[in-house]
């Protein structure tokens, strides 16, 4: 318990407006992810009526029903997970040796390629010409495209640039000494030593990669191909485009709400399941960005 | 033949030159130390022998065979850091196996050399610990166990113990002896601690400002210093050196005379400068002794002797003096004698030695 003698009033008054931003905070944060729960759970009926606030009203699972039966539900999912593991891979397959390379004094032109790294996280091609880009690549609507598209990220190799830069000189010449060559100083030393900024950028990767929607909705057409959030965006254009389908199923025990409800909540499952046991590297990550930077 | 051969040897970053042209061969077996004040290049010249620096000019030769371009691992040299940099993230055998594995050398045999090394250092119970549970001294002895276990050619030592505290440098300090001793690999070590230096050396290097001022054995080094320089940095208290000319019998430090027949030869009148270690003076006059009148500033007791702190003419001067159990007999001392063949002269513009060998 803290003891609040040792406090003045300025530290208390402090105390008291940080717990209470927190709280407001925390709040505005759990409070879409309990209520699309609750409207998963709900009856179309009571969804659509705006009864449902925190607790699911008329529980049922007919909308997980309802897209556990459509097989274009589970080919979404499987290709988020394609997506998001071949992307991640990818992701590290660049960024790592490419982090390094910028990292060592050895490298002649370090500068301008570090700057020339910088460069691309404020300026980039933009949308036509990053999709005639692709499109003259015979990237359109492939998945080795998605996966390739993403993987080089600036922020992530600067974040892990500046985590190996802050080993010291004398490892890499100890294991040069012991007769590593490059790779081996990068993949014996650097890598062992560096599992909290890899953890992190990981992490970074499988986040971005399993919420990636826009660049997969513009750059896929075949239903096939789409990742969960795009099957996602299909459903609600589907389900609320359909006067047919919200009138005739008003009575039914899941509507178009509750349906997309259901999906979100099973896009949302594995990053939860996933989320705990890197979320300490994580913090250490977004430390370390912050003190380096 | 596993001697290294330095001549010419060059180091320059970009314009600024600072490593002037070294030359010095170290025979097989031999531990020879580089001592000198910081940025005096020494392990600069270290690296250079490593292949962790590039070799600006000149030739390095490593049993015959010249290394300028050949990478650190292909060298057959082993290094230990001054700040061990010992791999984290690995056990002690691992550490030590590091090289081993790169060298595809097979398990068992690892595994055999690892334990042979390990009963020698005295870390066969520590194998599995990592570096961050282990004493400095541990941790030294697992940086000269990673460099033993390859048997390379060369041993490289950069300031191996200064990181450790005063009884522990002592105690590895031998240790070090002892493992040389026995193992009777060629070694090269860098220290700017002179009584490292002194202790562990077969041959000195001292090197100042990128270039060496003198070589020889440690007494060589003691007795008979080249330069005012290593006069002044080898011997704990340093030699007094003060300013003087040169008379027909001796020479003179302001009023004084002091006389030591047959070294001036005749160069009367010749600016020089008198070196004398404090331990070469004695309380009680003796044969071929000049008395050198001092005020008394300061007695430092050290145990068995004291250092005596005082003005002599113009210059602050250290002696010392055995306390015999006692420092009270040493508190009216008001002249100490010095004898005339322990007397140093340097010149006084050169700093050279006059009577480098007398």
């Amino acid at each position: 318990m803290m003891n609040w003698n040792l406090y003045s009033r300025g530290d208390k008054f402090f105390a008291i407006v940080v717990s209470v931003l927190i709280g407001m905070f925390t709040v505005a944060t759990l409070y879409p992810f309990i209520y699309i729960a609750a409207v998963s759970f709900s009856s179309g009926f009571a969804a659509q009526a705006g009864k449902v606030v925190l607790t699911p009203i008329d529980a049922t699972l007919e909308a997980y029903g309802y897209i556990i039966k459509d097989p274009q539900f589970w080919i979404s999912y499987r290709n988020t997970f394609i997506y998001t593991i071949g992307g991640t891979l990818m992701s590290l397959a660049f960024i790592i040796p490419g982090a390094y390379a910028l990292s060592r004094r050895q490298l002649k032109g370090r500068r301008f390629l570090n700057l020339f790294v910088a460069f691309t996280m404020w300026f980039n091609a933009g949308l036509i010409p990053f999709f005639l880009n692709m499109r003259d690549l015979n990237l359109l609507d492939s998945m080795f495209g998605i996966i390739l598209a993403f993987a080089v990220n600036a922020f992530n190799i600067i974040l892990l640039r500046n985590f190996f830069e802050a080993i010291p000189q004398s490892f890499e010449e100890a294991a040069r000494m012991d007769g590593a060559n490059d790779f081996q100083v990068l993949w014996k030393v650097f890598i062992p030593l560096s599992k909290p900024a890899i953890a992190t950028i990981t992490l970074f990767c499988i986040v971005s990669r399993w919420n990636g929607f826009f660049w997969a909705m513009v750059l896929l057409q075949s239903e096939e191909k789409i990742p969960l959030q795009v099957f996602l965006r299909h459903t609600i254009a589907n389900l609320s485009d359909n006067d047919e389908f919200a009138i005739v199923q008003t009575d039914a025990a899941f509507s178009a709400e509750t349906v997309t409800a259901a999906i979100i909540v099973c896009s949302i499952i594995p990053v939860l399941i996933v989320y705990p046991f890197i979320q300490k590297y994580f913090e250490k990550g977004i430390l370390l960005g912050g003190v380096k930077e | 033949m596993s001697g290294v051969n330095l001549s010419g040897i060059v180091k320059a970053y970009g314009a600024v030159e600072v490593v002037h042209g070294i030359n010095l061969d170290v025979a097989e077996k031999e531990f020879v130390v580089l001592v000198g004040p910081s940025g005096c290049g020494k392990s600069t010249t270290l690296r250079m022998i490593a292949g962790l620096e590039e070799i600006t000019a000149g030739n390095l030769m490593i049993d015959g065979r010249r290394m300028n371009r050949i990478a650190p691992k292909d060298r057959d040299v082993a290094m230990v850091f001054q700040n061990y940099a010992l791999y984290p993230h690995l056990n002690v055998a691992d550490n030590m196996a590091f090289g081993l594995r790169i060298r595809k050398m097979p398990k068992a045999e690892i595994a055999t050399t690892i334990a042979d090394v390990a009963e020698i250092l005295g870390l066969t119970n520590y194998l599995e610990r990592r570096p961050a549970d282990l004493s400095g001294g541990q941790r030294q002895r697992v940086a000269m166990g990673r460099a033993i276990v390859r048997h390379p050619k060369v041993f490289l030592f950069d300031e191996p113990l200064s990181n450790l505290d005063a009884k522990l440098r002592t105690q590895m300090r031998a240790e070090i002896k002892r493992l040389h001793n026995r193992l009777g690999v060629t070694s090269i070590y860098v220290t700017h601690d002179q009584v490292e230096a002194m202790t562990l050396a077969d041959r000195i290097v001292v090197m100042n400002d990128g270039a060496i001022e003198q070589v020889g054995t440690p007494m060589e080094l003691f007795n008979h210093p080249a330069n005012t320089f290593v006069a002044g940095f080898l011997g704990s208290p340093p030699m007094n050196q003060m300013k003087g000319v040169l008379t027909e019998h001796g020479a003179k430090i302001g009023d004084t005379e002091i006389k030591f027949d047959g070294f001036a030869n005749g160069q009367a009148g010749r600016d020089v400068i008198v070196g004398i270690r404090p331990e070469h003076v004695t309380l009680a006059a003796g044969e071929q002794t000049s008395a050198l009148p001092i005020e008394l500033d300061l007695v430092e007791p050290l145990g068995s002797e004291a250092l005596l702190h005082a003005r002599f003419g113009n210059d602050n001067v250290v002696f010392k003096a055995d306390t015999k159990g006692d420092i009270q007999h040493l508190s009216g001392v008001g002249e100490v004698y010095v004898p005339a063949p322990l007397i140093k002269l340097f010149d006084a513009e050169t700093g050279h030695a006059l009577n480098a060998k007398g």
